[in-house]
């Protein structure tokens, strides 16, 4: 019993942890306007998100032949979705001709700088 | 004469252009050169030459200037109000024809059957037939793999040849034969290798990925495939598994490694080598009367890989022509050639 209600709190926490992650992802995904600063969100929330989720319900219903098979997703997502960002970002940066433009490091004296001129 | 001209300018077309234009007859307006011109071409003195070049311009000129007039008027008129009344027209057509799609989709709505009842249309002897006695007359566990390529099977090449007509078109659309054209087409070919310059190529962490991944893609494709007949899956996705796996392949390694195993030669054959066996395996049942139940093909043992009588060989026809399709669909319109 105890056994039962530990595991539950377990699975719930790492399914809300997943939740949590994804969520953050999605508002980044939206908070930004560059296609690179979105990727930064997009390709970091799927890897760890759905690999907490995957773990809770893992943890939900014990060890079977389907967990086998979710540890074979969390190793093809792992293997797959980083390799899928980083492709659409290379894409980017063959594509864009103003790249040095959108992606300009500013320090705080350039933007008070900018700032003062407008 | 007289009299046709009368009925012709008491009809109401004439008479609405005559409205339009403030009394004058079209017919008028239209005889008009013509009688003028008759009357002043033998009029004309024979050596005044330059006379009658400049009466000739004069007229052209003048006609040329009516019909702009009427070009403008006409323009200025769907400008203001014409566009006006078009867009109202548009608008109130958009809001009856949406009102009218909803109100007979409602209308469809109210006479479904409840869900879940018992007493449904499709809970008929077809459905109960399919289920109790599926297994035994076709050897397929699967029961929609039973029923798409036994009871019906014509249904299934019917979708195939779909999917292969689909790609005969995109064939026919996009392909840039150098045969036919010559060095034209070679340069339009390579135009495009130049457009895909920027397209990230021979990129390493994709190769390591992708050398990795395709063959367990290309394997899980024919798994589905070969026990269409005993989990569910089959020849459709399979075969759309199996074609996502070689476009991957491409990507990673681009189309000089493609070519030696998958050109336009493979296409044709495969595709016409599955498409004809499924045609010739099914057709003796033109002959029968469409009453093939009894097949002569004993459905073995259930649950076995090589059982169901001719279902794993039709999945795998099917499987080919998707998968061949998918590959081609994307070569096609990424090259434009394969």
């Amino acid at each position: 019993m105890l056994l039962e209600g530990l595991r539950f709190v377990l699975s719930a926490a790492l399914s809300l942890a997943g939740l949590f992650v994804l969520i953050s992802g999605v508002v980044g995904l939206f908070r930004f306007k560059y296609a690179l600063s979105r990727i930064h969100a997009a390709a970091l929330f799927d890897t760890l998100g759905i690999v907490l989720m995957l773990l809770g319900v893992m943890v939900a219903t014990g060890f079977e032949v389907a967990t086998l098979k979710m540890l074979i997703v969390i190793c093809i997502l792992w293997m797959t979705s980083p390799v899928s960002s980083h492709l659409i970002g290379r894409m980017e940066i063959t594509i864009n001709d103003e790249l040095e433009k959108d992606m300009a490091v500013l320090d705080k004296r350039t933007v008070r700088h900018e700032k003062e001129g407008d | 004469m007289a009299k046709t001209r009368n009925d012709y300018e008491n009809s109401w077309w004439p008479r609405f252009v005559r409205w339009l234009k403030n009394g004058s007859s079209a017919l008028d307006d239209a005889m008009y050169g013509d009688l003028e011109e008759e009357a002043v071409l033998p009029d004309a003195p024979a050596g005044d030459a330059e006379k009658r070049e400049a009466q000739w311009d004069e007229r052209r000129r003048l006609l040329l200037r009516d019909e702009q007039d009427m070009y403008s008027q006409v323009h200025a008129w769907s400008r203001s109000k014409g566009a006006k009344l078009a867009q109202w027209f548009y608008r109130v057509t958009a809001v009856v024809i949406c009102l009218g799609i909803i109100w007979m989709l409602l209308q469809t709505a109210a006479y479904l059957p409840p869900f879940g009842n018992p007493d449904n249309p499709a809970n008929n002897e077809v459905s109960r037939r399919y289920i109790e006695q599926g297994m035994q007359e076709t050897g397929a566990v699967n029961i929609v793999a039973g029923m798409i390529l036994d009871y019906r099977a014509f249904d299934t090449l019917g979708e195939s040849n779909v999917l292969f007509i689909a790609a005969c078109s995109v064939l026919i659309l996009l392909r840039i034969s150098s045969e036919k054209h010559g060095g034209d087409a070679v340069a339009q070919l390579e135009a495009e290798a130049d457009d895909r310059m920027y397209e990230p190529k021979n990129d390493l962490i994709l190769q390591r990925i992708a050398s990795f991944l395709v063959p367990l893609i290309l394997l899980f494709g024919v798994y589905i495939i070969m026990n269409g007949h005993i989990s569910p899956g089959g020849g459709f996705s399979g075969g759309a598994v199996m074609g996502a796996g070689l476009i991957l392949y491409l990507n990673a390694f681009g189309f000089r490694k493609t070519e030696r195993f998958f050109t336009f030669k493979t296409f044709k054959v495969v595709s016409l080598c599955a498409l004809s066996f499924y045609a010739v395996s099914k057709a003796y049942s033109f002959f029968t009367g469409a009453n093939h139940l009894s097949s002569f093909i004993s459905p073995g043992t259930p649950g076995r890989l090589f059982s169901a009588g001719l279902i794993p060989y039709l999945n795998i026809a099917v499987g080919l022509v998707v998968c061949c399709t998918m590959y081609a669909f994307y070569t096609l319109f990424r090259k434009g050639d394969m």
